[in-house]
């Protein structure tokens, strides 16, 4: 005759348990939000041309030049870093280095960064390649070509 | 020769500039020197300096344009750590 009973307490014991896990699963719905990210530091385009805009950006991307112009190169970048010299290193079809010039930067997010080269006596016509290191490593690299008219 | 002599690229000048904020201390404080015919980096760091051994410390803060600590050029600007 107890048996009964025992099925009762059993049977409520079980409805407070799954009440009492439904309350827990409520809980968890507050989500805290996830820890800010930090963005590493990282090249994420080069564009070449002949003139830059206020904020360092390319105003006509080319990779055809002549041999009186201005070389830009305009390095895009997202990321933090408390300081990473990015280094642009021309070079002409010989290998021969015609500049390198670094620029040491404390970037808090997305940023650009230009570089520019001129030859008063005008550029030799050939092919030329500019590299870009970060601290040393390559992040990325484009050719470009000096034609006269 | 002359189909190899290799070009001059001499006197190929560079500059650079960011959005990004530079990461040198602001409280490093720099000025500028103008290079003058005759100059070497020893006689620029002993006239400014006293010591004509810390033309290093010139040559590694400008190695943007210096290719060779040897030759400097009339006209090129130096960025000159105080002392």
């Amino acid at each position: 005759m107890r048996a009964p009973h025992i099925s009762r307490f059993a049977f409520a014991g079980a409805v407070l348990l799954a009440a009492g896990c439904g309350k827990k699963d409520d809980a968890t719905d507050v989500i805290p939000p996830p820890p800010a990210a930090t963005v590493a530091f990282r090249v994420t385009s080069v564009d070449l041309g002949k003139s830059i805009t206020a904020d360092k950006m390319i105003a006509n991307s080319t990779d055809d030049f002549a041999p009186g112009d201005t070389v830009y190169v305009s390095v895009a970048t997202e990321g933090t870093s408390p300081g990473a010299a990015i280094k642009a290193r021309f070079t002409f079809q010989d290998g021969q280095v015609v500049e390198e010039s670094t620029q040491t930067v404390a970037p808090t997010g997305p940023a650009r960064t230009e570089f520019h080269i001129v030859k008063p006596s005008g550029w030799p016509e050939g092919k030329y390649k500019v590299e870009i290191t970060v601290d040393g490593a390559l992040a990325g690299s484009k050719d470009f070509e000096v034609k006269r008219g | 020769m002359a189909a190899d002599k290799k070009p001059d690229f001499s006197d190929v000048r560079s500059g650079s500039s960011s959005t990004a904020p530079d990461s040198r201390p602001a409280s490093t404080s720099r000025r500028t020197y103008t290079v003058v015919a005759g100059d070497s980096l020893s006689k620029i760091a002993k006239r400014t300096y006293g010591d004509a051994n810390r033309w290093r410390v010139i040559y590694e803060l400008n190695k943007d344009i210096i290719k060779n600590p040897d030759l400097i050029y009339p006209g090129q600007v130096l960025t000159l750590p105080d002392a």
